[in-house]
């Protein structure tokens, strides 16, 4: 009877921290984003006197000339391609390097810490771009992203290949399976844990990154979801309605996502969990 | 065991959805050719401040009425230093638009002018701007920059109904603003000072708002910063540092100055909770903004020197125009004829559709009868000659700490002299980096 009575207290501290931490600060975006210049200005817990949510969410999108819908294209291109990308490539190099042993792999191993080493120089990567001509292109953008994601998820593929039985993949080349057959339909199924988990912290990292298109994709044609957020601040004037609303706008899509999704993502931690 | 079956054809979808985007993207992206038909177009870079995004598309518009075969296309930058840092890039990968804004004064200098930009001295708009404005665009005998817009005064917003109230006039030396705040003090209704540390570089204003005064005592002290002769720890420097001191010790400040924000400083000043706030002219378009009944209850005076001959308004001078070595040919010559496009008269009466908070540089611009008195104000003080640039403009050391040293004075963690001291120490280090003579 105690013992229940304990959990029951513990279970409502960790409610309520999770409001504290994760509602509160959504609410407090939520009002913001509701308010006018004036009062979103002030930065207040309080309920909007005016309720202005939808005005601020169409000036927001009118804002140069609907300038955030082509980054809501952009950024889910590019988000969608290099986590696509990154997740093929990366289960692949993560399969071969913890399978076979030997002075290719080692090397191999080595570039991959130091792609998590080594930090990327913008000057020369723009270099490079422009010299391969992939400069200002989103292609570009996507192969920067799948770089600078690259190296993590192979050591995540890697750790994660060793708990799967060499066995298995013996009996599927016993039964007459070449290698690609062998990791497309035996090893990368088993993955399905690790792959939603580099989904979604991959996903989270494209669809954030400020910097990297702001020095690699410049240009409206190109702007992100990010750096439309920069059109509503400025040192001494900003419309703090505005970025509120925007900030909303970006954070929604992932939101629904996650809604919708929940269920998978978190089967497939789960079994990761239970199986490692 | 998982199924294997649905998470393939998953895959299989995001990999053919993301073929599909980048074919899609590779025809989109990149199709502004520079001159089909006999047009040119030129790109032009400003920052995406929603004021000067504004402004800039009607100068484009009214641009391209006038000059029909050119064609004008808008990026935009954010400010600050991921603004300095893209910049930089774009200028050193030789990427940058044809015609771009950035900072003048030191960022101006730190950005290689003789190197990356194209002169423009011959341009015939560069008679019309105020000779105290070109040195800041300038390398040697070149300038280089064209004013985007107005210049940005910083001194003390003051809240005109509490002044009325008790009777106060505006101080023109320091210790008549001293005088002034200990009767608001008395009085108990407002605060006489409000401060603003939550933004730390609210902070600086009583150190770079007064650099106009020192000037105004001794002429040659920016010179002589920048050859290490004269120091912050000397007079009469450090009066900016004793003066935030003093306003402390005084208890002028309000209570929450420690947290409080920007934001908050504007509102207070106001709608009358603060006699005084010492910031940047930018704000009275925040209080426009914001408070559009309070605007006429808001004025600007410059900061009091310790002399009243020496009190000067300290201006920061507007952004300019530059045209980078890149651009060459036809899109040149359009780009030189944007550039003096905005300097004409109409180009003049776009920035001032787009709002202003400062005097103009250029003689051909003159500010209307519209615009908020406080801002009318601060033009009175350039015309009557009682104005000067801020040091940024004449001494490229700028220590990166000065926002926290500001801060520790005025909430009476450090002394006056041994936050100037430091600040002196900071600087070095910045000497130092920059290769100056003499140190």
């Amino acid at each position: 009877m105690k013992r229940r009575k304990s959990r029951w207290v513990a279970g409502s501290i960790a409610i309520v921290l999770s409001v504290v931490v994760f509602l509160v600060p959504f609410a407090f975006i939520i009002l913001t984003a509701s308010k006018s210049a004036t009062e979103a200005s002030q930065f207040a817990f309080t309920w909007p006197t005016q309720f202005m949510l939808w005005d601020n969410v169409l000036e927001v999108l009118q804002t140069r000339d609907f300038l955030i819908l082509r980054a809501f294209i952009n950024s889910t291109i590019l988000t969608v391609s290099s986590v696509a990308i990154m997740v093929v490539l990366a289960a692949m190099m993560g399969y071969v390097l913890q399978r076979r042993r030997g002075a290719w792999t080692t090397a191999a191993t080595y570039m991959v810490l130091a792609g998590l080493i080594v930090p990327p120089a913008v000057v020369p990567t723009v270099w490079v771009l422009q010299s391969i001509g992939l400069f200002k292109q989103m292609s570009g953008m996507i192969l920067i992203e799948v770089t600078f994601g690259l190296s993590f998820c192979v050591l995540l593929f890697r750790a994660f290949v060793a708990t799967i039985p060499r066995e298995l993949d013996e009996a599927a080349t016993v039964d007459g399976a070449g290698p690609l057959r062998v990791f497309f339909l035996v090893v990368l199924p088993l993955l399905k844990p690790v792959v939603v988990t580099v989904i979604v912290v991959q996903s989270v990292a494209v669809f954030n990154d400020f910097s990297g298109p702001l020095y690699f994709l410049p240009g409206d044609e190109n702007a992100t979801v990010q750096a439309t957020l920069y059109n509503f601040q400025s040192q001494t004037l900003s419309q703090w309605n505005l970025l509120f609303t925007d900030v909303l706008l970006i954070t929604v899509p992932p939101l629904v996502l996650y809604i919708f999704f929940n269920r998978q993502i978190v089967e497939g931690m789960v079994s990761g969990a239970v199986k490692g | 065991m998982i199924e294997p079956k649905p998470l393939r054809r998953n895959l299989a979808a995001l990999a053919a959805l993301s073929v599909a985007s980048i074919a899609m993207t590779g025809c989109s992206v990149g199709s502004f050719g520079s001159s089909d038909d006999g047009k040119t177009t030129i790109t032009f870079q400003n920052f995406n401040a929603a004021d000067a995004v504004k402004a800039s598309k009607q100068m484009i518009a009214a641009f391209e009425e006038e000059n029909p075969d050119i064609t004008v296309k808008l990026d935009t930058i954010p400010g600050g230093s991921d603004g300095d840092n893209l910049v930089k890039t774009q200028l050193s990968t030789g990427d940058m638009d044809d015609v771009f804004a950035y900072n003048s004064g030191s960022l101006f200098q730190a950005i290689r002018p003789e190197q990356n930009l194209v002169p423009l001295t011959e341009e015939s708009w560069v008679e019309t701007v105020a000779p105290s404005y070109l040195p800041a665009v300038s390398v040697g005998e070149d300038v280089y920059g064209a004013p985007s817009g107005t210049s940005s005064p910083g001194g003390v917003l003051y809240n005109k109904t509490v002044y009325e109230r008790l009777g106060l006039s505006v101080p023109t030396a320091w210790d008549e603003f001293r005088a002034n705040n200990e009767k608001i003090l008395a009085d108990g209704e407002v605060t006489p000072i409000e401060q603003t540390y939550g933004d730390s570089w609210t902070a600086q204003m009583f150190v770079l708002a007064d650099f106009a005064n020192i000037a105004a005592a001794e002429p040659t002290w920016a010179a002589e910063y920048t050859e290490n002769k004269a120091h912050y720890a000397d007079e009469p420097a450090l009066q900016s540092f004793t003066n935030q001191q003093q306003a402390f010790d005084d208890g002028f400040f309000n209570e929450d100055f420690a947290s409080a924000t920007y934001d908050d400083g504007v509102r207070a000043v106001a709608t009358g909770t603060a006699a005084h706030y010492p910031i940047l002219s930018g704000a009275i378009s925040a209080v426009e903004q914001n408070y559009p009944e309070n605007i006429d209850d808001i004025g600007m005076f410059a900061l009091p020197a310790k002399n009243a001959a020496d009190t000067r308004l300290t201006v920061f001078l507007a952004s300019a125009f530059y045209i980078p070595k890149s651009t060459t040919g036809e899109k040149l010559a359009a780009a030189k004829k944007f550039v003096a496009f905005t300097q004409s008269a109409k180009g003049c009466s776009i920035f001032l559709e787009g709002g202003v908070s400062g005097p103009f540089v250029n003689s051909t611009c003159t500010l209307p009868d519209s615009v908020p008195e406080a801002v009318q104000g601060l033009q009175q003080y350039v015309d009557d000659g009682k104005s000067g640039a801020a040091l940024e403009y004449l001494s490229p050391l700028k220590g990166p700490s000065l926002p926290q040293l500001a801060v520790e004075v005025g909430s009476g963690i450090r002394p006056a002299a041994s936050g100037a001291q430091l600040y002196d120490e900071d600087v070095k280090k910045q000497a130092k980096q920059l290769g100056l003579a003499g140190w």
